[in-house]
């Protein structure tokens, strides 16, 4: 399988000696019950030589002191090379994910995913890992202790005492079937209260806001209830497992020990074998025991490694092109020209399925229609949309979180679907709807991971966005921690870290969607007059914005209603038409009507 | 863990039912090799004949019915002590959801979303798995390891004190090893949840990363965290693989030198072979359950990390607010005062200097200012959220302290900065738990809110599934479809906190048509930064560095020529706008 064939050939070899300690481990266990039954012997004897029994005695603690080693050795190999595993897992997930576009991560919940980390990376581990070694055990276990029975105690004995064994197997596939249906609704069932317990608290200032506190307490107590009582039937099955082998290898027990016994009375079999005979019986007992549990491991071990090995297998939507990859040199993009030619859009058709995207639902399946647009070097083009009307859509496929058509996107003259990821982003900067901030230092966030960027740089970005003075006034300075386990810091201080983030890369391109909009009108003048000197130096900077204040600086405007252009032009020539963007320019500077 | 012992006094019949099956499975369990004994001893040793119900035969049927009913009590033991665990975890799964949603809102800022997530569901399912897979075992095994001792010492007490013989080095052991497994642990653990919420994070924030083309030095990062995870979880597979192989070898030598002792009894025939062996039976079924005790160490472990969690979260009343306490709220006329209020998230750093203002019931005001001048605090305050530290704010008149928060809460909706909408319908979305609301009520509301349009085009229009956290929604629509949210709840106190912020132009007009309209018989308080919003605004507050600056209509304030009117000029000179004079019937108040 693709998933592990990296693993084996870096890790494989472990299993070798990992098997053979187990193997030798299985062996030396079986000893011990042959000794007890030689010492049992040693006893009955008249006179006891109890030098011989001494040393009998010796060499059961040495096997016992060799078990010892061996099972150590072999667990260190094996569910340590489980551990080695689960990070191997992990770690290419994780790199996988990386190169999965919006599309997926659309599909995919968070939630979702984070299972398949956290689940399904168990599970591999532990089928690969304790669950390898307890059923090599067993089958070896079991194997040679069978044949000692047979071979050095009484074939006929066995034969019977061990009629009960298929019963085992038997009583074990069954419950197993529905002890594993039982346990996925356990499983189920916790998933839903983690999903609800997540939104609650995400969404809790809502529901204080709302005094939603008991209405949501009642919600979750159905969950809490379902829980329960899956739990609960999982334990009546799971209840019955041990002792229904216990029943039947107490059954073997009686079978040795009525007719064991009447054959040490006829004189065919020793005492001192009898005794023995019972030991190698219980040896068999634990892992026959175990058996339920081991096929429960592998049986999810195999299903997480198909779950995981389906997503490890989806294929990248965005990538390189093998005419880009194939390329000798990297191209240098001055990456200041744009033209977009009769770009028509519409998301993929799971995209739209899976997500139920609102943008989509339009009559037709397009979100943008007959697109052109052409920014010259240093040229600053400003968005203005309704809701929906495909403006992040457009932002989206420059950046080419989603491909565009062929010969639609050009940027310096190269169809961008021809450019390599690196080519086409490096230059970029590009500032999302959502500020989204990690959980590290606020310096790490403008610096965004990358070494390069010294302090002063840092700095300067934050100055041309505005939110130096804010952040010198944080006890921490730049040193903040920020995000989930940091500082809560304003919508409007978070757009503009994220500004400064985009600014550090002292892009070519400048995208900007909606970020203005949690800023002040004076904040607002101050990060564009920083945009304006980007532009001067010749970078293009896509502006999208609602407010006219903005976009009345951009060399072109264009507006955009349900994927089609319907006006463009400066925002003088705009005004003039007295269209949609007069009508909004004047709605935003007169009085209230009232 | 004592913590849970109150808990299960409650279900003390299932508790005692399963203690009175534990010691009777147990002494099933101590017959068998007592049964074998007598067969060795006196029928397969000493050569006596079958006689009557003293047979072979009757003891082997004996010991079978101890193996019959020993299944059946086993059973019965199980499924008991497992109800009395879920009831149980229901009951702390329940508290301890109920708990988070009162607490206050610095309480929240203390725990942060990740860790109080973690408790309402890990650290509850650890204390699941205490129960599902230790507590059935542990006092089985624990009145087991009685009844052992006991059956030896009444069979022969001087081997059971030579049997017993290595019970100290056991504990001395398992006490060092454990500590080691202990000390590790903590580690493992600290190290999974960074690593799951470095999943996470990046999972939200992956597109980021992609168009930063970030993935490198983000994989490096995640890698050395894995890496380390290795490390400790490797060391935990060490440790673990230590402590239960040494136990057998343990209990070997016990066996070892329990035949070497009792070889001279046997030779002296004041002891049988029987009873020796009897006696190796009891030291293997003694580790039996030490072993399986050593084997759920780890969740246990675990469990107890959890149940420490799970109890001090519990245990932190401070910050859990009485919704219910207090006088009662109902529909205010909407005075709103604040009379000198100081207020401080840390203490010492003011973010509300003194600040004072009046409502009137049924006007509208606006806040502005910069970002950061403590426009949002003022609303945080009035919904209590926070308390002040000086001051008071009254609404009618009275203290709002005296009031429910809860009344308080559903009078003053607020449309908050951001929007979260739960996974859901739309209508769900609106109402809330809120069942007086009607689908008529819910379509009215989205009318006002202007978002009709939209909702009507989605498949299933007001019952239209909302995914996780609204995601398929535009910025601008979540807002609109939390701005009639907030209408449907029919607040008296109306609060907008920069909500329309992700909205067009257009949209932002039809809201603010509607605004007027709902806003005739409730106080509407507006925080914005485009200043084109609130210009109809009964007066508007200019905050600046935690103070009111400046205060008055929109006229009053530009001929005031201070902060706003700076403000508003650049607002207007940085369009540079000039517009077409068809269209210039703007500013009737701007001469005044």
């Amino acid at each position: 399988m693709g998933l592990l064939s990296g693993f084996i050939q870096k890790h494989g070899w472990r299993y070798i000696p990992g098997v053979v300690f187990l193997l030798i481990s299985a062996y030396l266990q079986n000893l011990a019950p042959m000794y007890l039954g030689r010492v049992t012997d040693a006893l009955r004897e008249p006179e006891i030589d109890t030098r011989a029994v001494g040393e009998l005695l010796a060499l059961m603690m040495l096997t016992a002191a060799a078990v010892f080693a061996v099972r150590y050795t072999y667990r260190f190999f094996i569910n340590g090379n489980g551990r080695n595993l689960e990070a191997y897992l992990r770690d290419k997930l994780f790199s996988h994910l990386q190169t999965m576009g919006p599309v997926f991560f659309h599909s995919h919940k968070t939630g979702d995913l984070m299972a398949y980390a956290v689940n399904d990376v168990n599970a591999v581990r532990q089928t690969f890992g304790p669950a390898l070694a307890l059923s090599v055990n067993a089958v070896s276990l079991t194997a040679i202790a069978v044949l000692n029975m047979a071979a050095s105690v009484n074939g006929k004995l066995a034969a019977f005492a061990l009629i009960p064994a298929p019963a085992v197997i038997l009583v074990m596939l069954l419950l197993g079937g529905e002890t594993r249906k039982r346990f996925k609704r356990v499983q189920e069932a916790f998933g839903a209260i983690s999903d609800r317990v997540q939104e609650n608290i995400s969404g809790l200032r809502v529901i204080k806001a709302y005094v939603q506190e008991s209405a949501e307490s009642a919600r979750f107590e159905t969950l809490n209830h379902n829980a329960r009582d899956a739990n609960i039937k999982m334990a009546r099955i799971s209840a019955a497992m041990g002792p229904a082998v216990d029943l039947c290898f107490g059954i073997s027990f009686t079978v040795s020990l009525l007719y064991g016994s009447s054959l040490v009375r006829g004189g065919s079999v020793s005492l001192g074998d009898f005794v023995a005979f019972n030991g190698y019986l219980a040896l068999i007992v634990q892992p026959m025991r175990q058996v339920s549990r081991i096929i429960n491991i592998l049986s999810r071990g195999l299903a997480s490694t198909k779950r995981l090995n389906a997503i490890i297998q989806t294929p990248a939507e965005i990538a390189d092109r093998a005419s880009v990859e194939s390329r000798a040199s990297g191209k240098k993009l001055n990456h200041a020209e744009i033209q977009i030619k009769n770009l028509c859009f519409s998301y993929p058709a799971n995209h739209e399925k899976d997500a139920g995207n609102s943008e989509v639902k339009t009559d037709g399946a397009f979100q943008l229609r007959g697109v052109s647009v052409h920014i010259k070097p240093g040229g600053l083009l400003g968005i203005l949309g309704r809701t929906g009307s495909g403006k992040t859509t457009l932002a989206n496929l420059l950046a080419r979180l989603y491909n565009p058509p062929d010969n639609t996107i050009f940027i310096d003259g190269t169809d961008a679907n021809q450019l390599s990821l690196d080519e086409l982003r490096a230059p970029m900067g590009y500032v999302p709807q959502d500020n989204f901030l990690f959980s590290a230092s606020i310096e790490e966030n403008i610096r965004f991971f990358d070494p390069r960027h010294t302090r002063e740089e840092v700095e300067k970005a934050a100055e041309r966005a505005a939110i130096l003075k804010n952040i010198q006034d944080f006890p921490q300075g730049f040193d903040t921690q920020v995000g989930e386990r940091g500082m809560s810091l304003s919508g409007g201080q978070k757009q503009r870290i994220c500004i400064a983030r985009a600014l550090i890369k002292n892009p070519k391109l400048l995208i900007l969607d909606d970020s203005l909009s949690a800023v002040d009108t004076r904040t607002e003048a101050e990060i564009l007059d920083a945009v304006c000197a980007y532009k001067e130096k010749g970078a293009s900077v896509v502006l999208i914005a609602h407010r006219i204040s903005a976009l009345s600086r951009c060399d072109e405007i264009v507006v955009l209603d349900k994927g089609e252009i319907t006006e463009r032009g400066t925002h003088e020539e705009l005004l003039k038409r007295n269209g949609l963007y007069a009508a909004i320019a004047n709605d935003q500077t007169k009085d209230g009507e009232e | 863990m004592r913590r849970l012992w109150p808990y299960l006094k409650h279900q003390r019949p299932l508790l005692l039912c399963g203690v009175a099956l534990a010691l009777l499975i147990n002494g099933a369990e101590l017959l068998k090799p007592y049964i074998l004994k007598v067969v060795i001893d006196d029928f397969l040793v000493a050569g006596k004949a079958d006689d009557g119900l003293y047979s072979v035969a009757a003891l082997g049927i004996g010991y079978l019915l101890c193996v019959i009913l020993g299944a059946g009590m086993n059973i019965a033991q199980t499924i008991a002590v497992n109800r009395m665990g879920q009831d149980t975890v229901l009951r702390i799964r329940r508290e301890v959801f109920g708990h988070i949603q009162k607490l206050s809102m610095r309480a929240l800022e203390k725990y942060t979303t990740g860790r109080l997530i973690t408790r309402a569901t890990n650290d509850v399912e650890g204390l699941n798995e205490l129960f599902t897979d230790v507590l059935v075992h542990v006092i089985q095994d624990g009145l087991m390891l009685l009844g052992i001792a006991g059956m030896m010492f009444f069979i022969n007490w001087k081997l059971a004190l030579v049997a017993f013989a290595t019970l100290p080095a056991i504990a001395v052991c398992t006490l060092i090893v454990r500590g080691k497994i202990r000390r590790n642990f903590v580690f493992v653990k600290s190290l999974t949840s960074r690593i799951n919420g470095f999943f996470a994070e990046n999972i939200s924030g992956m597109r980021l990363v992609q168009i930063f083309r970030r993935e490198r030095e983000k994989y490096r990062e995640f890698d050395e965290l894995n890496e380390r995870y290795r490390k400790v979880a490797r060391t935990q597979v060490r440790l673990n693989s230590f402590l239960m192989p040494l136990m057998e070898v343990i209990n070997t030598f016990g066996i070892a030198l329990l035949i070497f002792y009792g070889m001279n009894g046997i030779m002296g025939s004041t002891l049988q072979i029987g009873v020796l062996y009897a006696f190796t039976n009891y030291i293997r079924q003694f580790f039996a359950p030490i072993n399986d005790i050593a084997e759920k160490y780890t969740t246990v472990q675990s469990a107890a990390v959890s149940c420490e969690r799970v109890f001090e979260l519990l245990d932190d009343t401070g910050g859990v607010e009485d919704l219910s306490a207090g006088a009662a709220l109902p529909r205010p006329k909407g005075l709103v005062e604040f009379q000198n209020v100081w207020f401080a998230y840390q203490e010492g750093d003011w973010v509300l200097k003194d600040i004072s203002f009046t409502i009137q019931p049924g006007r509208s005001v606006a806040f502005v200012g910069p970002t950061g001048a403590g426009k949002t605090t003022i609303i945080n305050l009035l919904t209590r959220f926070y308390d002040i530290q000086q001051g008071v704010i009254k609404i009618d008149g009275r203290d709002i302290r005296e009031f429910k928060r809860e009344d308080l809460r559903k009078q003053v909706s607020v449309v908050l900065q951001d929007v979260f909408l739960f996974s859901g319908s739309i209508t769900e979305n609106i109402r809330l738990g809120d069942h007086d609301i009607g689908d008529g009520d819910v379509e009215r509301a989205l009318d006002l809110a202007g978002a009709r349009d939209f909702v009507a085009q989605l498949p299933y229009g007001i019952s239209a599934p909302v995914a996780e956290r609204g995601g398929t929604f535009s910025a601008g629509e979540r807002q609109l479809l939390s701005f009639a949210r907030a209408i449907a709840h029919d607040p008296a106190v109306f609060v907008l906190d920069e909500a329309t912020a992700h909205i067009d132009t257009e949209t932002e007009r039809q809201i603010q048509r509607s605004l007027s309209a709902i806003s005739n018989n409730r106080t509407t308080i507006i925080i914005a930064h485009r200043l084109s919003t609130i210009r109809g605004c009964d007066c508007i507050y200019v905050m600046r560095k935690g103070r009111i600056r400046e205060q008055g209509t929109h006229a009053e304030l530009l001929s005031l020529d201070g902060i706003y009117a700076r403000l508003y000029r650049m607002d207007s000179e940085k369009k540079g706008l000039k517009l077409p004079q068809s269209q210039n019937t703007l500013l009737p108040n701007y001469r005044t």
